[in-house]
């Protein structure tokens, strides 16, 4: 693949792109996005919010909540009783709607604590008005601690300089990564951070300088925090959530066009003319979407200046962008229209923005936020670092599945796929067979696979993990068993579908072997996951072969259990796949019951 | 033929689709948002306010001159067990051995303010319930002290009524879920009538279809028929499950019509992007960016779309609402007329193939 050639190709799609857009698209584009920015401030204020007026109270007009409740945007006064989810009589509340009645009651306490303190910060004598003040840290327990008391309480001497309370987040950090390689990332850097901009947004606030306003700023709520009882929180980063959305955002526009230009290659066979160009198809498709990639760099720069990002967030966004131009790229390989291709990047949007986005909100809970490289992008806009390791287990997953994906997609770059028209899924086969001569690519495959399996199961466990366990584990044992299985065997039946290999039962022993073999290679490649601490998270151990606390005999048959595991299931799920799809399905099924089977017994000879 | 040429060529759009399976995909799309949103909400409520999931009580150990007040104030509090300890050694050492799930060091100023320095542990999960639990007990320490403090103050704080047992869920349920199952069918039926539209204009069939004996305005109207019904009809169908759920859906038809007033609206937009829009990219492009910038516009309305819906759904609607609804549905109409208008109006030649 010549670099000249890609670039000029990629020039070509920018001149052909920027050629057609005409001033009328700028112009509409334009009045929409202005119009959109003129409209934002309201999308936070009163009719925007979601829940304005929606819940009814009936209320005397002298009575003491009156005023609360007029004040608080979700409750709306009416005057008959019988259209009202509360009634307030004298000096008890009556709920009268059974639906949304307990809701508008938590909704009418709110009221009253937000009127309580409003009124109460109007008092000449703060003292009495706020008679307790709380400094909250975080410690580690169990053997060392960390910031001990004495040394963080000295520092917290005077309400102002609350912000540079970060004592006890300093202790965490060097401690931290002292305690034996644990490195938990996400918490010492929650803590220190966001503090220095609280206390001055605090101190801004309040007049005196005496009592931090409620921080609703990009610390919000991370690490040490002072305040009155009601203002400290359990850590949650809302702000810089939203900051990081943001990074996500443009580029779901930017696949749109993307999948637009790849489906035009395909359509009228207007690719045929590139594809028999003295150029690789590795060219074309780098050269075709180097623009686009390009497209999400200068976004994501440009939102990184404006909302103050670093060179981290910016590095951990183009992961993020890879993964959705790859998976955009194989959609519109599959897609036979438009619409489908719509209907394509939509659910990329879905999958891809909940994949990135519903880590991140566990930035301050758990390690496992980690598995997003948005959770960088939420750690770095709040002011906090994470080690080199962190960063590799949060983007190298996403960016080893986008070059998959990419890889999928070029095999099927031919003229025999590209102008025909066959339903996603036997497409998805076509792209997984195209690579596949010989048993060793079966094993190579199993092994480059290894990063959707780790994504998806790590997402697993981050939607699981917040069920009870006993609800969760089970879950996370067949959900692992049935990711891995389909990992193992798909691309064995894409191949024989595609007749590649003789059906016979012993190809497909022998093809199940070599996927078993391949993916227990590639796990243990990836076993930095401990680096990380994943380990340290009860369903994360559920998820990855635990091997500590064993016998050395033990541990080396937990060793190589997996490889024959591996190599059973995925000869049982091949040789399935051998016939037709009916056995393939049924193989499938059992492998997944075998693994399953296994992961318990593990957990239960190790518990 | 007696046959609608119009029905005949919804049919056809919606046969496509068929053929397509995408449809079956739209579909799993919002059992996606929805199961995903709702363990979102699900996640997030016992994440950060795990009191409504787990039980257990927090053990606190207090030290420091005052801290008596704060342990009487503390064991009022349910789920908070105070241990006062004379000796802060003593006290430091158990809460570091894991005897204790918050130390509370507690200093008296001068002027009678309570300094409270709380220490939890930094252990994930566990310490977002062990601070949910704590902030409960410490406001009810500042309000027993602001108690005794009321000489010197004017305002007196209102007692806030009893909380009840009710599920956290109903607010995110009326005015996440419900809006987001109805507007997404939306935007997604707009979406597919920009790609219906300029996936003809470009592979140059309108041509073909002009030489058959129907008008374009009745292609069109079939166009619109197809990806119009489908919106309202995913709409109902959801509503239909949550009903079936257990969640109860007031106004349910009053919802309906305003999907379809907006899908009207929506879809005709689409259509008329795409017309008018030299290929397919720049009209989806245009497409989302304008239907998301009518989103946020819409929030300079007294209601927003989604704030109307959750008020239908959750039986409150206020005379502003079917005051928006009514509107809506003259927006929708008004749509209708002025796509056919447009189409009306296009040149034989615009639609050519070859643009």
């Amino acid at each position: 693949m010549g670099l000249r050639k890609l670039l000029r190709i990629a020039r070509w799609e920018v001149a052909t792109s920027t050629g057609t857009i005409d001033r009328k698209t700028i112009a509409v584009l334009l009045v929409a996005v202005l119009a959109a920015a003129a409209g934002a401030p309201a999308i936070t204020s009163g009719a925007g919010q979601l829940d304005a007026g929606l819940y009814t109270v009936a209320v005397d007009d002298d009575h003491q909540f009156h005023d609360a409740i007029d004040a608080r945007d979700s409750l709306r006064i009416v005057g008959s009783e019988s259209r009202a989810d509360i009634v307030v009589d004298d000096d008890r509340v009556r709920v009268t709607d059974a639906t949304s009645g307990d809701a508008a009651l938590s909704e009418l306490r709110d009221a009253i604590r937000t009127y309580n303190t409003r009124n109460l910060r109007q008092e000449d004598d703060q003292t009495a008005a706020f008679p307790v003040f709380v400094d909250l840290e975080f410690v580690e327990q169990g053997g060392r601690t960390l910031g001990t008391g004495g040394d963080s309480g000295d520092g917290s001497g005077g309400g102002s300089d609350d912000g540079t309370d970060g004592g006890s987040g300093d202790g965490t950090t060097s401690d931290g990564s002292d305690s034996g390689g644990t490195t938990d990332g996400t918490g010492d850097t929650a803590d220190g951070s966001g503090d220095s901009s609280d206390g001055g947004l605090g101190s801004g606030g309040s007049g005196n300088g005496q009592l931090p306003v409620p921080d609703v700023g990009v610390g919000g709520g991370s690490g040490a925090q002072s305040g009155t009882p009601g203002d400290i929180s359990a850590p949650f980063p809302f702000a810089a959530l939203v900051l990081a959305f943001l990074f996500v955002l443009p580029m779901n526009f930017v696949i749109q066009a993307y999948g637009s230009t790849i489906m035009d290659e395909r359509r009228n066979r207007r690719g045929e003319l590139l594809l028999v160009a003295p150029v690789t198809r590795t060219d074309v498709v780098g050269g075709k979407t180097l623009p686009y990639v390009g497209a999400i760099a200068a976004v994501t720069i440009a939102i990184a200046v404006l909302v103050g990002g670093g060179p981290l967030s910016v590095l951990a966004v183009l992961p993020i962008g890879m993964l959705f131009l790859g998976l955009t790229f194989v959609a519109a390989m599959f897609a036979r229209s438009y619409k489908e291709l719509t209907f394509l990047t939509v659910s990329i949007s879905v999958f891809v923005t909940s994949f990135v986005f519903v880590p991140a909100i566990f930035t301050d809970v758990t390690p496992i936020a980690l598995i997003s490289p948005l959770t960088l992008v939420v750690i770095d806009l709040k002011g906090g670092a994470v080690d080199a390791g962190g960063v590799l287990f949060a983007t190298a997953p996403s960016l080893l599945a986008s070059t998959v994906l990419f890889g999928l997609g070029i095999g099927i770059y031919r003229e025999e796929d590209m102008f025909t028209q066959l339903p996603v899924h036997r497409k998805a086969l076509d792209a997984l067979a195209a690579w596949i001569h010989r048993p060793r690519h079966v094993a190579a495959m199993t092994a480059l696979f290894i990063p959707f399996v780790f994504v998806l199961e790590l997402l697993a466990v981050a939607v699981l993990f917040a069920l009870p366990l006993a609800v969760s584990l089970p879950a996370i044992l067949v959900l692992v068993a049935v990711i891995e299985e389909v990992a193992k065997s798909l691309h064995v039946f894409a191949a024989f579908e595609h007749d590649r290999f003789e059906r016979s039962m012993q190809t497909g022993l022998v093809l199940g072997l070599a996927s078993g073999a391949g993916f227990f290679l590639a796990e243990k490649v990836t076993h930095a996951v401990q680096l990380v601490g994943l380990d340290q998270l009860e369903v994360g151990q559920a998820a990855f072969t635990p091997s500590s606390g064993v016998t050395p005999l033990l541990a080396v048959g937990l060793f190589l259990a997996p490889l024959v595991l591996h190599c059973v299931t995925a000869a049982i799920g091949a040789v399935g796949a051998s016939r037709n799809a009916r056995t393939y399905g049924t193989g499938l099924a059992i492998a997944i019951l075998v693994h399953a089977g296994y992961n318990l017994g593990v957990i239960l000879l190790v518990a | 033929m007696s046959r609608d040429p119009r029905l005949t060529i919804a049919k056809r759009e919606l046969a496509a689709l068929k053929s397509e399976k995408t449809i079956v995909l739209a579909l799993l799309i919002q059992l996606f948002v929805a199961g995903f949103s709702s363990f979102l909400v699900v996640g997030l409520v016992s994440m950060y306010d795990p009191s409504s999931v787990e039980g257990g009580s927090v053990g606190v150990a207090i030290v420091g001159e005052g801290g008596e007040d704060v342990a009487d104030s503390l064991e009022s509090v349910d789920g908070i067990d105070p241990t006062t300890f004379a000796d802060a050694e003593e006290a430091q050492t158990r809460f570091r051995d894991g005897r204790f799930d918050a130390l509370l060091v507690v200093t008296e100023s001068e002027d009678g303010r309570l300094r409270i320095r709380a220490s939890v542990p930094d252990s994930g999960v566990r310490s977002t319930l062990v601070v949910v639990r704590l902030r409960e007990g410490l406001q009810q320490v500042e309000r027993d002290r602001r108690a005794s403090f009321d000489h010197r103050l004017d305002f007196e704080p209102i007692a806030l009524p009893e909380a009840s047992s009710g599920s956290p869920y109903v607010g995110f349920t009326y005015t996440v879920l419900v809006p987001l199952l109805c507007f997404l069918p939306v935007f997604i039926s707009g979406s597919i009538a920009v790609d219906s539209v300029s996936e003809e204009l470009e592979r140059g069939t309108f041509e073909l279809l002009r030489a058959a004996p129907v008008s374009l305005v009745d292609i069109l109207d079939g166009k619109l028929l197809a990806a119009g019904s489908l919106a309202p009809l995913q709409a109902a169908l959801w509503l239909g499950l949550l009903r079936f759920n257990g969640i109860p859906i007031e106004h349910v038809l009053p919802v309906v019509s305003l999907v379809a007033a907006l899908t009207a609206a929506i879809v005709g937009l689409g259509i008329a992007i795409a017309l008018l829009a030299p290929d397919r990219r720049q009209a989806q492009l245009v497409y989302s960016v304008g239907v998301l910038s009518v989103f946020v516009v819409a929030s300079l309305l007294p209601e927003h779309p989604a704030n109307t819906v959750a008020k239908l759904a959750i039986g409150n609607p206020t005379d502003a609402t079917w005051t928006l609804l009514v509107g809506y549905l003259v927006v929708g109409a008004l749509a209708l007329i002025a796509v056919r208008g447009l189409v009306g109006r296009l040149s034989v030649e615009h639609l050519g193939g070859d643009r």
